[in-house]
């Protein structure tokens, strides 16, 4: 079931804040069948917004609909969603079987086949009957993942789930993800990975700061991320020269000599990359290095913010 | 569902390690009343009574029950598992019961043993005095266990809070200030094992049994309902 406008989740307006500091401050957005991504560094806000959005947590302002109906107060809504927090919370006196057959005692599935129907849907039917405290960290999330999905609802959230997952479990998780979406049902995953979002989403929700920086498709959110300038340190053997050689560069908006080092501010990182070592030999200078200098998630997420 | 809820707050109640705890507390004054009586100092006089009340009572029944219970749902909150249970379409109502009947089910019958041993201890015993020390140590822990259930539910650190209310409001208080005793686990149990079988417990701590079993039944009831009630409200992390 969607409401009016289609959505399966509506969030208006909602923030949560303990005493002075604010976890998430007055985001809004609709979330509709298919997969949405929130993306965002650590810290940022996910895990609050997603456990406001099930919930967990009680916004300190604003509200939240899911399926159309309130999800304070509502038990009952629990059995149409499907929550898998971050923190990798288990039973390790249980086997994997177990509790998944806990969730689906609790959820009041009467199908036979449905435990071992999820934990087949994450590969895992294999090491069912060990105790969970024996379990990787990928098998711990594979069979949370099971008893998230043991009673097929109809809305699944998913905070960080490629954590401690290898390569291949990843790809196994896009497929489900996939099979999901192709079955109209709305899947909301969080992850600090834009590759990962970006990867499995149609739509992206951008949260930084516990705000709503930026929503939309990934190629937006990657525009938007990829027009902010990067500072790069260079080092070469003829600094001067190399430093007025980069300033002939299109891609460039800056260059600056600082700590016996070049710094160059560019729009264009990948240009820089390509052009800097044909620079250095057409002037007769060695390159010694090339390093971004605030390539970190946060920085990218903060240039965001600030625009 | 519940019996689901139950099996599992059983299974968590009733961990080896916790077990082995809770039974080396339960020894001791087992140990010192078949000290006494081999000693020949436990008689009719109600050397035993004494040792039932100031240890058993007072002090063994309280934190045997306050380790179980203020762990139904301090453990889940510490260890996040929590989610798993709220996350769920079941009733605040049926969460607690389970928690509650877990704990019951654990202490229960480890106090009430403990209460028979050592009024059984002692020769030429009434079979009166044990029903009644079997039937207030089940009444505490019952009382008991709803207090504290939602203890760990309030506050992170209710282990420091039940021995501090145990210690300070249970054992010191209560026995001098008489007014206090209407709102105390204690003089309730007492006042029903006195109400029972009168006269080899001590009368002095007691309250009368009707007033012992409604305040039993009042205390229980108010707890169980703030504990759902907070269950209801909180944040769960």
């Amino acid at each position: 079931m969607t409401t009016g406008t289609g959505a399966t989740i509506e969030v208006h307006s909602i923030s949560k804040w303990y005493g002075n500091v604010v976890a998430v401050n007055d985001v809004s957005f609709e979330v509709y069948p298919g997969v949405t991504g929130i993306l965002g560094p650590n810290g940022a806000g996910k895990t609050t917004l997603l456990s406001m959005m099930c919930g967990l947590l009680r916004p300190s302002q604003g509200g939240v609909r899911v399926l159309g109906e309130e999800v304070i107060g509502n038990v009952g809504l629990y059995s149409r969603v499907g929550l898998m927090l971050e923190h990798d919370a288990l039973y390790p006196f249980m086997t994997g079987r177990s509790f998944v057959q806990l969730a689906a005692k609790l959820q009041g599935v009467k199908d036979p086949d449905a435990v071992d129907r999820a934990i087949d849907a994450v590969n895992l039917l294999d090491a069912a009957d060990r105790p969970t405290g024996t379990y990787s960290r990928g098998m711990r999330q594979r069979i949370r993942l099971a008893a998230t999905i043991v009673h097929d609802p109809e809305v699944l959230v998913l905070d960080e789930p490629l954590n401690g997952t290898d390569p291949r479990q990843r790809v196994e998780f896009a497929d489900f993800v996939g099979q999901m979406s192709a079955a109209g049902r709305t899947v909301l995953i969080s992850s600090h990975i834009l590759e990962e979002v970006e990867a499995l989403a149609d739509r992206i929700l951008l949260v930084v700061s516990g705000k709503l920086a930026a929503s939309g498709n990934h190629r937006a959110i990657r525009e938007k991320l990829d027009e902010r300038p990067f500072v790069v340190r260079l080092m070469a053997s003829k600094q001067r020269e190399m430093a007025a050689a980069l300033v002939g560069l299109e891609s460039v908006e800056s260059v600056r000599l600082e700590d016996g080092a070049i710094e160059v501010t560019t729009r264009n990182l990948a240009d820089l990359q390509r052009s800097a070592p044909r620079l250095a030999r057409d002037i007769g200078s060695r390159l010694y290095r090339i390093e971004p200098l605030d390539d970190s998630l946060e920085s990218v997420f903060s240039y965001v913010v600030q625009r | 569902m519940i019996s689901a809820l139950f099996l599992l707050a059983l299974r968590q109640s009733a961990s080896p390690r916790r077990l082995l705890l809770l039974g080396a507390i339960s020894l001791f004054p087992v140990g010192l009343t078949y000290l006494l009586v081999r000693l020949g100092e436990a008689d009719q006089s109600g050397t035993v009574e004494a040792g039932l009340e100031g240890l058993v009572i007072s002090l063994v029944l309280p934190l045997v029950t306050m380790v179980l219970a203020s762990g139904a749902f301090g453990n889940e909150v510490e260890d996040r598992t929590l989610s798993l249970l709220t996350t769920k379409p079941v009733p605040r109502w049926s969460l607690a019961l389970a928690k509650l009947m877990g704990t019951i089910a654990v202490a229960g019958p480890i106090m009430v043993a403990v209460s028979v041993v050592v009024t059984a201890l002692p020769p030429e015993r009434d079979g009166g005095v044990i029903l009644a020390a079997a039937v207030g140590s089940a009444v505490g822990v019952i009382v008991y266990a709803s207090v504290f259930t939602w203890a760990g539910l309030v506050t992170t650190r209710a282990l420091a809070f039940g021995l501090v209310y145990v210690l300070l409001w249970e054992a010191l208080i209560t026995t001098f200030l008489s007014g206090t005793r209407y709102l105390s686990v204690r003089s309730y149990i007492i006042g029903i094992m006195h109400g029972m079988e009168g006269s080899p417990f001590n009368g002095d701590l007691a309250i009368g049994y009707t007033t012992a079993i409604m305040g039993s039944v009042a205390v229980t009831v108010l707890f169980f309902a703030l504990a759902v009630r907070r269950l209801t409200r909180m944040d769960v992390p």
